[in-house]
């Protein structure tokens, strides 16, 4: 194995997508067999990559310290193998539901480009690599966004790339901080103090991590592209990879590059977002009347629950986030494949004309059901495990009010999907939605491959804790400190278990209370929480993006520009509109009517000429 | 052999019309090309090699005896016989189809040469009488020309402009009478080293004045400019773009220059009062032509106002602004030349010069709409078009000299230049198509093929500008900035 085959991972999927890209319509076969063919060459690379774990590709590249470096660690090598893995799921999906999209070879290209850029983001060695793999997926993702074809998808594309070029611009800037702070390049060399500039710069790249995996206030174009581009592409960007790349850098910031301190300012700082970013984005979650868009604001609240384990520094605390950030990206893309599933057959995802799908579609029903009891944290399932860790690490890092934010999120989000499944696959079947069979093998197998994978976190947590997680801290903490976390991740007799069952509960009683009180329809079982006076208000604000900084954004944005325009180009404008062409055509009007054409007149112009330079000529001579 | 520049254009130019009895199209049409063809590769390759070791003096002998002709030549002619070579094989191949309707196109070429050949003379003159003859010989010749037409239009401007013109070369005459008064001679080398002992302040500059009123006129220098903008648009558009692009530069700009800066010396005196010429060119003429609805008239009053740029970056008198004018002078004859060449295709096309009747042409011409921005936008002076760099060099040269309100004034100028092209494009060839012009094609082959020549020459020398500028600017720029040693120290026979 030659450092040489690092490339593999990014250059495989680059040709692939432009050989995607050009195979024709008619040739759709094979277009799907090498689609799934690449995947899989990809998918066995990474588990070889995996077992192999230490690999490094150095090449010159642009000097000042700027090299093509290429780095395969622990690390790097299960996200690596994560990201195939989600990339082989949603291109079998995709090759079934993407079949008759009018942009289906885009679609194709679009996923394996994120896939290679994904790849060299991950090994990227060196900052300016790794921002030129960044970049790129806000290229793809532009495009992926728009391929859902929609009145709006191009506008939410626009929100998309500018919410993520800001959050990149602020990463570069904090990188070019970092450069100067610690005056490296190479990331594997970096290890800074965060104080005084680099703080900064560790706040600046956060928010650029952050962003990419869609915390708050940087999510807001999540809800609008689960209505505007194609579910796949919601399993696919925002479920899966970006969380992945984002929380893998947002990791190797706090721990890597920058030294956080557990309970210091910036570690405090980083529970805030993640706090907020839980409750916020579950309130959010619960109202939604869309089974996609319920799906998407979980995908920005979830988020916080890693940023909220990272953020405690305190290992369990971390390897919960960590944990968390692998189960999220499988449950949830298993949700939003299944409500593709839904969507695939019944043609719409509005809660209200769906209902009592078990019967018609029972895998797709079971798929969603256990990623589902996986998100709300139900035992034994993955989301009860890494959760677990991350309560645990936010009371150990004596900051209870962010225990009790994350509790306050279970809350909701088992209460939203117990909304969002009693009236998608329980209740009574609505007229709306005639009748429908189960959907195709490559669109129930992803779902059942991940929620398979759910169970199996769960169960046999030891594995993916002792595999993948525990590696990645060691060298982070103390020498000789506590770090095997399986030994009580599924024990419930615990008081942070008991409290986190007691929120379950409190949530299955919610529920009941507005299912009932709604006059028995499920998907208004969360109105009574979304009627409470104040509360009400704040969701129609909500709702109408006032609290949606890109949309305020750009209103005040609008308003400046109409008033420079008004007050400074309109004036500037006269002046060359009116007054010079004005002055400018007087003076040539003025200078026409002398060439009237005579004779004479030219003549004598020329007689004056010669006796005012003879003149010139004389007294300048003296 | 530099007598071949003179000889072989005025020997072709007596065969043409025998040769036109013959044969009415193809015979001369490939005579004159050939003969300019011949004129411009003779220039470039054989013309470097003459003047690799220093100028180079030709004593005409008829049977063995010397007569009283000698040519000299150095950068600076060969610099110009390049530039006569370049445009007038370009107005040439545009005749080839332009001329067609005109009829007695042997005549018309025989006109051409000999117009081609005087001024290829007056380039290479070494004295201030053949400097008069041959100005007189591509004058008369260009009198016929633009009378070519023979409309009422025509035959006016043609009057018009041999009136002035007789002026003109009367106080020249007067001029070099004077000089001849002074300094019992009319030799350069002769006059520059007599001048140098006679110390004769006052009477020098009484054949200044003669001859800044006399070129001036020629050269069309505000106020001497009036004629210009009558004659040249009446003219055949092939004729209008080698008087603009040529001759008004070598009968006007290049004497001028010869006899000022070689022959009496530029005092600060002289160089005073040609900035103040050229800067007055400059900015009146700019706004003259905002004001013209005539195509051709607003490209004639553009001509005055380029002058007006080359007179000014000369009149600086140091080696850069030398340079600059000389290269801005070399950049306006292409480009210039391509603007009438390209009027004339409009002209043809739509039968009308008015710009207010035109409109949306480049839908229907593609090509004549290309190349006409590209030669609106060289003159212009936008980047990276080759007058971008001339007026570039001029400013820097005149800010270099302490002339910064020149410089301001320049720089002004020509927005005010970039405002009338753009004038008309806009209303000439962008825009919505005129319903009149729907059925109107682009130009014949060879009109486009030489419109296109000088736009790729346009384009080409702005992007290799330095090579240009070494090659033939610089050694024009040293005679010039020699001053009256070039003259003394080389032609002394």
């Amino acid at each position: 194995m030659t450092p040489k085959m690092l490339l593999l991972p990014i250059l495989l999927p680059a040709v692939l997508a432009v050989v995607l890209l050009v195979i024709p319509r008619t040739l759709r076969l094979v277009r799907d067999a090498l689609a799934l063919a690449g995947a899989a060459v990809l998918l066995y690379y990474g588990f070889v990559f995996f077992a192999l774990k230490d690999l490094r590709f150095n090449v010159p590249w642009l000097g000042m310290g700027i090299d093509f470096d290429l780095r395969l660690y622990h690390f790097s090598s299960f996200i690596l193998l994560a990201l195939a893995g989600f990339l082989i799921l949603i291109t079998l999906y995709s090759t079934v539901k993407i079949k008759d999209a009018p942009r289906a070879r885009e679609f194709f290209a679009y996923v394996f480009l994120t896939a290679a850029f994904a790849n060299g983001a991950v090994l990227a060695n060196n900052f300016v690599p790794l921002v030129f793999f960044w970049e790129g997926l806000l290229v793809t993702l532009y495009g992926l966004i728009t391929i859902g074809g929609r009145p709006t998808s191009g506008r939410t594309a626009v929100k998309a790339l500018l919410i993520g070029a800001f959050c990149d611009f602020s990463m570069i800037l904090g990188i070019g901080l970092l450069w100067t702070v610690s005056g490296t390049l190479t990331m594997s060399q970096i290890s800074v103090e965060p104080t005084g500039l680099a703080a900064v710069a560790f706040i600046m790249m956060m928010i650029g991590a952050a962003g990419k995996a869609g915390a708050m206030p940087f999510h807001t174009w999540i809800p609008d592209a689960a209505i505007d581009a194609p579910v796949t592409f919601m399993a696919f960007l925002p479920a899966a990879f970006e969380k992945l790349l984002g929380i893998y850098l947002l990791a190797r910031i706090s721990l890597d590059f920058f030294k956080i301190r557990p309970g210091s300012g910036l570690a405090v700082l980083l529970m805030i977002v993640g706090a907020v970013t839980i409750v916020l984005a579950v309130l959010m979650a619960l109202v939604q009347k869309d089974f996609k868009r319920l799906l998407s604001y979980h995908a920005v609240s979830q988020v916080g629950y890693m940023i909220l384990g990272i953020g405690t520094a305190i290992p369990i605390g971390i390897a919960g986030g960590l944990f968390h950030m692998i189960n999220h990206a499988m449950y949830k893309s298993g949700l939003f494949l299944s409500a593709g599933s839904v969507e695939h057959r019944t043609g719409t995802t509005e809660l209200k004309k769906l209902g009592g799908l078990r019967k018609e579609m029972p895998l797709t029903a079971f798929g969603f059901t256990v990623c589902a009891l996986a998100i709300s944290g139900v035992w034994p399932l993955n989301g009860f495990v890494s959760k677990e860790m991350v309560f645990h690490g936010a009371l150990e890092s004596g900051y209870t009010i962010f225990a009790i934010a994350a509790w306050v999120g279970a809350i909701f989000t088992f209460a939203s999907f117990l909304k969002a499944g009693h009236s998608v696959f329980f209740g009574e079947r609505t007229r709306e939605v005639p009748a429908v069979k189960e959907s195709q093998p490559a669109i129930v197998v992803p779902i059942l491959v991940l929620a398979a994978l759910c169970i199996l976190f769960g169960v046999y947590n030891k594995l993916p804790l002792t595999l993948f997680i525990q590696p990645i801290l060691e060298g982070h903490v103390e020498a000789g400190a506590h770090l095997n976390f399986a030994s009580h991740a599924l024990d419930i007799f615990t008081p942070v278990a008991l409290i986190s069952i007691g929120c379950l509960v409190l949530a299955f009683l919610l529920h009941r209370h507005g299912f009932l009180k709604t006059g028995r329809k499920p998907y208004l079982a969360s109105e009574p929480i979304h009627n409470l006076p104040v509360v009400h208000k704040l969701y129609d604000l909500a709702e109408a993006r006032v609290f949606d900084p890109y949309e305020q954004g750009v209103k005040v944005l609008h308003g400046l520009s109409l008033f420079l325009f008004k007050a400074i180009d309109r004036p500037i404008d006269f002046v060359y509109e009116k007054v010079v062409t004005f002055a400018g055509e007087k003076f040539t009007a003025i200078l026409k009517k002398a060439h009237n054409g005579h004779y004479a007149n030219y003549l004598a112009w020329c007689l004056a000429g010669l006796i005012i330079v003879a003149g010139a000529i004389s007294l300048l001579m003296k | 052999m530099i007598i071949l520049f003179v000889a072989l254009p005025l020997v072709i130019a007596g065969i043409l019309p025998l040769v036109g009895k013959v044969s009415r199209r193809v015979v001369p049409d490939l005579l004159a090309n050939a003969t300019l063809l011949f004129l411009l590769v003779y220039a470039a390759v054989a013309g470097r090699h003459f003047i690799a070791a220093g100028p180079v003096l030709q004593q005409l002998s008829w049977f063995g005896e010397p007569v009283a002709i000698r040519l000299a030549l150095d950068g600076f002619s060969l610099f110009m016989l390049l530039a006569i070579a370049l445009v007038g094989l370009a107005a040439c191949l545009f005749s080839i189809d332009y001329m067609e309707h005109y009829g007695a196109k042997a005549n018309y070429y025989a006109l051409f040469l000999v117009m081609v050949a005087g001024m290829n003379g007056l380039v290479l003159a070494t004295d201030l009488f053949s400097v008069y003859l041959f100005m007189e010989v591509a004058a008369v010749a260009s009198y016929a020309l633009v009378a070519f037409g023979l409309g009422q239009d025509e035959l006016e401007a043609a009057f018009k402009y041999l009136m002035l013109s007789v002026v003109a070369t009367a106080f020249i005459l007067a001029g070099v009478a004077v000089i001849f008064g002074m300094t019992g001679s009319l030799e350069f080398a002769a006059v520059a080293k007599a001048l140098q002992e006679l110390n004769a302040g006052a009477v020098v500059g009484v054949a200044s004045a003669f001859f800044i009123m006399g070129f001036g006129l020629k050269a069309a220098l505000v106020p001497f400019h009036a004629w210009l903008p009558d004659a040249h648009p009446s003219a055949p558009a092939p004729i209008s773009a080698i008087l603009s692009g040529l001759l008004i530069k070598v009968s006007g700009v290049y004497a001028m220059t010869r006899i000022f800066l070689n022959v009496f010396g530029l005092t600060p005196a002289l160089s005073t009062v040609l900035m103040s010429l050229g800067t007055l060119s400059l900015v009146v003429a700019a706004f003259l032509a905002l004001g013209q609805k005539d195509i051709k008239r607003m490209l004639a009053y553009s001509s005055i106002s380029q002058v007006g740029y080359v007179v000014l970056g000369i009149g600086i008198g140091t080696p850069l602004g030398i340079a600059g004018g000389l290269f801005h002078l070399f950049n306006h004859a292409l480009a210039k030349g391509l603007l009438f060449l390209t009027s004339g295709s409009v002209q043809q096309a739509t039968g009308t010069r008015n710009l207010d009747e035109m409109g949306g042409l480049a839908k229907r011409m593609p090509v004549t709409a290309m190349t006409n921005l590209v030669g609106a936008l060289s003159i212009s002076g936008v980047p990276p078009l080759n007058g971008f760099w001339s007026k570039l060099v001029i400013i820097i040269a005149l800010v270099q000299a302490g002339h910064p309100v020149f410089a301001v004034i320049a720089v002004l100028a020509s927005v005010l230049t970039l405002w009338y092209y753009l004038l008309m494009q806009r209303k000439a060839f962008f825009g919505k198509l005129n319903e009149k012009w729907a059925a109107v094609k682009e130009a014949p082959f060879w009109m486009t093929a030489a419109t296109v020549f000088l736009a790729l020459l346009c384009v080409g020398i702005g992007i290799f500008f330095s090579s240009t500028v070494t090659t033939w600017i610089q050694p024009a720029a040293d005679v010039l900035a020699d001053g009256i040693h070039a003259a003394i120290g080389s032609w002394g026979f």
